[in-house]
């Protein structure tokens, strides 16, 4: 693969922000802007997520600039970390790879009345029995099956559906980004073989860096935040990251297919075929959106059904239900999405297009898309960091729309590949050492925590600082984890 | 090594080389297997599957070229996997027209004696190239885990 030659056109704005000039590539409509501090780029060297920032500048219809949050790494189509709002009024387009085949990957964080001191004796039977209950891994199916009608329903409907089945309660609806639903999905553009490979997924975890997380809140940053949030210092949470799993693979694979040619058809030149897109008021950028958004309420409710299994393992080692262990979202995020949301461009109003892939969204006080319970201080942003050391609760920051389209970071991001991670691991025993570090971890496949190993991710309280400083998202509470299941 | 892994931050990504057409295809499937279960070796071959993939599907833009093809035959696979729950071992490609033939034996994926080792959500266009070279051919390709 080419490295990128763009480090050396990167100009410093502040100590968080860094331009790539649309002057340094002749394809690029708007600047490239990379949320960062000195140290973050030094350590992205010449990765090939630069490339994929300029990449996304040659978008027709982008607004502002091209953006990448502070976890930025090399990803496919966008990097990792990347944000791009497009405008339909302005030819602007819609781009599967700037959503990625896991559609609605997020994450959910569940809070509860315990607090540390309540695990003892009982931490490892509850991740045993998270292991053996919860499904993770490699092809395994869950134990909801969706039959075609209800699968369009719930796909229509998104968490609404579980609620009318019993299976997630008013907080839940409420609590989720879009209360988990995300109008005007057309389920009927998803495939067959989307549907099928959907039908018995939803409520699994998946593999790669998906988990279930058991986490303890040991630092409250904003206290009147955390308070609004139901977090304290010493309590017991849980955090749940996943998303659409074969089904919304299926979907974006689908319309990657379906979009091969459209591009020069509407005489769009790419420089990486994973930006594969279409006009948004075409009628193939229609029916990508319609699909697209349909997979986003497959996994809104996947992570309530895998939330729904965890209140059920809480109940039986704490034999209490789960409603007596407070065991309550507190919020669930989209970081891999395609929204339409108004924003102001040059001091005009506009309905844009805004694509977050491996970024999250992060309205601050007052936004009218805040649920009710959280309106007068922000939208919870969590960023999960690595299973050795910790991940943030944060809260959508000041400067957030004017800057990033109402936009954060999604996690620490890699530092190291999976190869390196490996050879890392080699002749190590990553199970003992965070056992050592108090982490009690399990999963499906011993490569599967080598590769994901705290140190092949970047030091997540400095990606959080970088947010912080540039107003994005601020400091609420640091969750430091105690036992973790991955696939 | 007619393969190997090739560094990518997020996913993983894969350097194939073979004498011929068929062989790269036959060689990716391998490469695509060896990410998802542990062991290859662990897996018998109890069952045979066929593939028959027109270059031109229903949704195709313009004449698929090879990076198409090897695109879809690995995603063929992949659903294969996910859907029938199989592991496959061994490949025999035939490419006919624009499109390929093939046959795959393998056997259900059985947890006491496959280790697996990543779901492969999908195989990405990005960097996709097959290309041909003084000694045959090559591939590269980027996948989703």
């Amino acid at each position: 693969m080419q490295r990128s030659e763009l480090h050396r056109r990167l100009e410093r704005i502040d100590d968080v922000r860094w331009r790539i000039p649309r002057s340094a590539r002749d394809d690029m409509r708007v600047d490239g802007l990379v949320y960062a501090d000195d140290a973050l780029i030094a350590a992205l060297g010449d990765d090939p997520a630069l490339d994929q920032v300029a990449n996304v500048a040659t978008l027709p219809g982008i607004q502002g600039e091209s953006l990448a949050m502070p976890d930025i790494h090399w990803g496919y189509g966008f990097c990792i970390g990347g944000v791009a709002a497009t405008d339909p009024a302005d030819g602007g387009v819609i781009s599967p790879g700037g959503v990625g085949y896991d559609i609605n990957c997020g994450v959910r964080l569940l809070r509860t009345e315990l607090d540390e001191g309540d695990l003892d004796g009982r931490l490892e039977r509850l991740i045993e029995a998270l292991l053996a209950h919860v499904p993770t891994g490699v092809g395994r199916s869950g134990p909801y099956h969706f039959e075609r009608r209800e699968l369009l329903a719930l796909m229509r409907e998104g968490v609404p559906f579980l609620r009318r089945r019993g299976l997630a309660d008013d907080d839940d609806v409420a609590h989720c980004e879009s209360g988990g639903c995300i109008e005007d999905a057309g389920p009927e553009l998803v495939s067959g073989l989307a549907l099928e490979r959907g039908a018995d997924q939803c409520g699994t975890v998946g593999s790669g860096n998906h988990f279930v997380e058991v986490q303890v809140v040991d630092r409250v940053a904003d206290a009147a935040v955390a308070a609004a949030f139901g977090l304290a210092l010493g309590q017991v949470c849980v955090l749940i990251h996943s998303g659409s799993r074969g089904l919304g693979y299926q979907v974006c694979d689908d319309a990657l297919r379906a979009l091969r040619g459209v591009p020069a058809r509407y005489g769009i030149e790419l420089p990486d075929r994973q930006l594969a897109c279409a006009p948004l008021d075409s009628e193939e950028g229609q029916a990508y959106l319609g699909s697209m958004r349909a997979a986003a309420n497959y996994a809104f409710c996947n992570r309530q059904l895998i939330a729904q299994q965890v209140r059920e393992v809480f109940e039986r080692v704490f034999e209490r239900p789960w409603q007596r262990l407070g065991l309550e979202l507190v919020y669930d995020v989209a970081h891999n999405i395609a929204k339409l949301e108004s924003h102001q461009v040059d001091g005009v109003e506009k309905l844009l297009c805004v694509h977050r892939k491996g970024a999250t969204r992060a309205f601050p006080a007052g936004h009218a898309e805040v649920p009710d319970a959280y309106r007068a201080v922000g939208q919870p942003v969590m960023v999960p960091g690595d299973m050795g050391r910790a991940s943030w609760v944060l809260v959508g920051g000041p400067e957030a729309m004017a800057r990033s389209f109402g936009s954060s970071c999604h996690g620490a991001g890699r530092a190291l590949s999976r190869k390196a991670a490996l050879k890392a691991a080699k002749g190590r025993d990553v199970r003992a050492e965070l056992a050592a570090r108090g982490v009690i971890a399990r999963a499906s496949s011993r490569r599967g925590l080598d590769e994901e190993q705290p140190d092949a991710y970047k030091d997540v309280d400095r990606v959080v600082d970088v947010v912080h400083r540039a107003g994005l998202s601020t400091r609420v509470a640091r969750l430091r984890p105690l036992g973790v299941i991955k696939g | 090594m007619p393969w190997q892994l090739v560094d990518h931050t997020a996913d993983v990504g894969l350097l194939i080389e073979a004498p011929t057409r068929e062989a790269l295809l036959e060689e990716a499937a391998q490469a695509l297997m060896a990410l998802i279960v542990e062991d290859p070796a662990s897996v018998e071959e109890r069952e045979t599957l066929d593939f028959e993939l027109a270059a031109d599907g229903p949704a195709a833009g313009p004449a698929a070229d090879p990076a198409d093809l090897l695109f879809d035959w690995l995603q063929t696979l992949l659903v294969a996997v996910e859907l029938r729950r199989v592991l496959l071992t061994r490949f025999q490609v035939r490419l006919e027209g624009r499109g390929l033939r093939a046959s795959a034996s393998g056997e259900r994926i059985d947890p006491a004696r496959h280790r697996l080792a990543h779901e492969v959500k999908a195989i990405t266009y990005h960097g996709l190239a097959v290309r041909a070279t003084r000694d045959g051919w090559q591939a590269e390709v980027i996948v989703d885990i």
